[in-house]
C-alpha cells in the first residue's frame, strides 16, 4: 500500500534532467508519448520503451518509473487478455498492450520529474486559465494529503480491532467503510477550510496577481530539444520508411 | 508488559524516528512521554500496539514479539486514543461507534450493552447517544474517541496528547480518570506537551529528545532538572518553578515540591 502511494508523490531529485525546463520535459514526454502511439511494431515498441528507461537513468528515476509500469501492468494483461478473446493475433494484442505501457511511461516522465510548482508555471504558460490551473495543481499536491489522511485513519481503525488483511471479499469489502467514510468527510471538511482560507488570503482580489517566477529556457534546454527533435524524426522516418515485420 | 529492547526505527523515507531505545513499562505504571516535537513520542507508542515495526530490535507486550501479531489482535490488550478524532469517526451514530470496536473482539451481547451504557454515561454523552458524531464539537469528539477506547476496557491505555482542545473541567476529569485507571491497576501511557496536566499525576516521566530517551525516572525528580528539561523543550510545571525560587530566597517553608500546594492555598487564605 505504502509502496504503490510513493508512486504519487513528487520528490525531488538532483538530477541533470530535473534541472531542465518543464517545457523541455513536456517536449520530451509528448515526443515519447507520439513515437509509441505511431508504433506499428513490437520491435518499434520495445525500443520506444528502451530509449524510454534510458531517459529515466539519467533522471535518477529508473525506480519511480519502473514502480509506473508494474502498477500499470495489470491493465496491459487486461488489454492483452480482451483482444485475445476478441480474436486479434497473439502478436498484436501483445503490441496492444506492450504500446499501452510505453504510453503510460512516457507521460508519467513529464510528472515524475515537474514539481507541481513548474507545473503551475508550464500550465500558466501554455495560456490556461488561473483558476483551472490552481483547481489542477492543487488537486495533485493533495493526492499524498489524503493518501497520508487514509494510512492514518487505517491506523485508528485496525487500533480498534479492524483486520483488514483477513476475511473474503465481501468482508474485505465491508471493512472500507470505517477508512472511506472519514477520508470522504476529511476531505470535504478540508476543501471547504482551504477555500475559506484562501479568500482570507485575497485570492482572487486582483484579475492579475503578481508572478515571482518566470520560466527561462537556458541554452542547456535549447540543445536538449533540438537534439530531441531530431531523434523524433529520425524515429518518425524510420517508421515510414523501413519496413519491419509486425 | 511492554518491552523495548535495544529498539531503532527509520521512516520509509529515511528519517530515523528512534535510536537505540531501551524502555521497559510494567503493569500499573502510568508513564508521561514529553519531548520537543519531532522527537519520537508518536512514533514510540505505535509501536506498542504494533502500528510500527522495529527496523532494528525487538518490542514485546506480555512477552509477545509485536511482529507475530496483527495490530487488531494487540489492541484488544493495548488501546491507543489518537490525537485526530477526524481520524476515525464514521459511524451513524455515537452509540454504533463506541460498540464497533467490541463488535470487533467478539464481545458477548450482554457485555456490549453494559459497556456502552458505562462509556457514555462516563464521558457525559448520553444526550446524544443515538446522534451523528459528526455534529459533536471538537472536545466533544475527542472524548468520544476516549470512550470509544475506553469501552473495551484494555490493559493498557495509551493516550497521544489527550488534553488538546479540552476546555478546564474536561481536563481535570481526564486527570480523574486517569487516577482512576491507576488505583485500578491498569497502565496508561499519556503522551502531552501540557505539563500542567501531567505534573499532578506524578507519573515515571520519559523524556525524548531527536528519536532518544533522554531522562526517564519520577516525575519529582526529572522535573527539577532544568538542564535536561530545556534540552528536550520542555517547560517546567509553575508548581516547581515557585518552588525553586522560593528555595533560591531561601525563604521556602517547605521541603517537597507537593507541599507547596497546601502552602500557597495556605497563604491566600490569610
Ligand atoms: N509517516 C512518516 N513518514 C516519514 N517521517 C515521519 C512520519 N511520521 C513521523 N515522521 C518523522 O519522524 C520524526 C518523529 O515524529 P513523531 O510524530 O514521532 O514526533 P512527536 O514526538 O510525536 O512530535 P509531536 O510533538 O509534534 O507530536 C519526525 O522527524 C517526523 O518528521
Ligand atoms: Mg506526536
Amino acid at each position: 500500500m505504502h509502496w504503490v502511494a510513493g508512486g504519487f508523490v513528487f520528490r525531488r531529485v538532483e538530477s541533470p534532467f530535473h534541472k531542465l525546463d518543464p517545457r523541455t520535459k513536456l517536449l520530451i514526454s509528448l515526443e515519447f508519448f507520439a513515437i509509441s502511439l505511431l508504433a506499428f511494431a513490437i520491435i518499434q515498441v520495445a525500443i520506444v520503451l528502451a530509449s524510454v528507461l534510458f531517459v529515466a537513468v539519467y533522471a535518477k528515476s529508473l525506480k519511480r518509473i519502473g514502480r509506473t509500469i508494474l502498477m500499470s501492468a495489470g491493465f496491459a494483461g487486461f488489454i492483452f487478455a480482451i483482444n485475445l478473446l476478441f480474436g486479434v493475433g497473439l502478436v498484436s494484442s501483445l503490441l496492444y498492450a506492450l504500446r499501452f505501457l510505453a504510453i503510460v511511461s512516457s507521460t508519467s516522465i513529464f510528472f515524475v520529474t515537474t514539481s507541481p510548482d513548474e507545473l503551475e508555471h508550464t500550465m500558466k504558460w501554455l495560456g490556461v486559465p488561473r483558476d483551472i490551473v490552481f483547481a489542477f495543481v492543487t488537486a495533485v499536491r493533495f493526492i499524498p494529503v489524503i493518501m497520508l489522511d487514509a494510512f492514518q485513519i487505517m491506523d485508528a481503525q485496525k487500533s480498534r480491532g479492524l483486520e483488514l488483511e483477513k476475511g473474503n471479499f465481501v468482508k474485505r469489502i465491508r471493512n472500507m467503510v470505517p477508512i472511506l467514510v472519514p477520508l470522504v468527510v476529511n476531505s470535504v471538511v478540508r476543501s471547504g477550510e482551504l477555500a475559506e482560507a484562501m479568500e482570507s488570503r485575497a485570492y482572487g482580489a486582483t484579475p492579475k496577481p503578481t508572478s515571482l517566477y518566470k520560466l527561462r529556457l537556458s541554452r542547456k534546454d535549447k540543445s536538449v530539444m533540438l537534439v530531441s527533435l531530431l531523434f523524433f524524426a529520425a524515429v518518425l522516418y524510420i517508421y515510414l520508411r523501413v519496413k519491419v515485420p509486425v | 508488559m511492554i518491552n523495548f529492547s535495544n529498539v531503532d526505527f527509520t521512516h520509509q523515507n529515511g528519517v530515523v524516528a528512534l535510536r537505540a531505545i531501551n524502555l521497559t513499562i510494567d503493569r500499573g505504571e502510568i508513564v508521561a512521554v514529553v519531548g520537543e516535537n519531532g522527537a519520537g513520542k508518536t512514533t514510540l507508542v505505535r509501536h506498542m500496539n504494533g502500528l510500527l515495526k522495529p527496523s532494528r530490535g525487538i518490542v514485546t507486550v506480555d512477552g509477545v514479539d509485536t511482529r507475530r501479531r496483527s495490530t487488531a489482535q494487540l489492541s484488544r490488550k493495548v488501546g491507543i486514543a489518537f490525537q485526530n478524532p477526524d481520524h476515525q469517526l464514521f459511524s451513524d451514530t455515537l452509540e454504533n461507534e463506541i460498540i464497533f470496536a467490541l463488535k470487533n473482539f467478539g464481545f458477548p451481547e450482554e457485555t456490549i450493552r453494559q459497556r456502552l451504557d458505562w462509556a457514555l454515561n462516563f464521558f457525559g454523552l448520553e444526550q446524544y447517544t443515538k446522534d451523528s458524531p459528526l455534529i459533536l464539537s471538537g472536545g466533544e469528539k475527542k472524548r468520544l474517541t476516549l470512550a470509544c477506547i475506553l469501552a473495551w476496557d484494555p490493559d493498557v491505555i495509551i493516550l497521544d496528547e489527550p488534553t488538546v482542545g479540552q476546555d478546564a473541567i474536561q481536563k481535570e476529569r481526564l486527570a480523574e480518570v486517569v487516577k482512576m485507571f491507576k488505583s485500578v491497576g491498569k497502565t496508561v501511557v499519556i503522551v502531552s506537551h501540557d505539563v500542567e496536566f501531567i505534573w499532578p499525576l506524578q507519573p515515571r516521566l520519559v523524556i525524548m529528545s531527536a528519536g532518544r530517551v533522554v531522562g526517564d525516572g519520577p516525575a519529582r525528580d526529572l522535573m527539577r532538572d532544568r538542564g535536561l528539561l530545556e534540552s528536550a523543550r520542555v517547560t517546567q510545571p509553575q508548581l516547581v518553578q515557585i518552588h525553586a525560587e522560593l528555595k533560591a530566597s531561601n525563604s521556602h517553608p517547605f521541603v517537597d515540591t507537593l507541599e507547596a500546594r497546601k502552602y500557597i492555598t495556605d497563604m491566600v487564605k490569610r
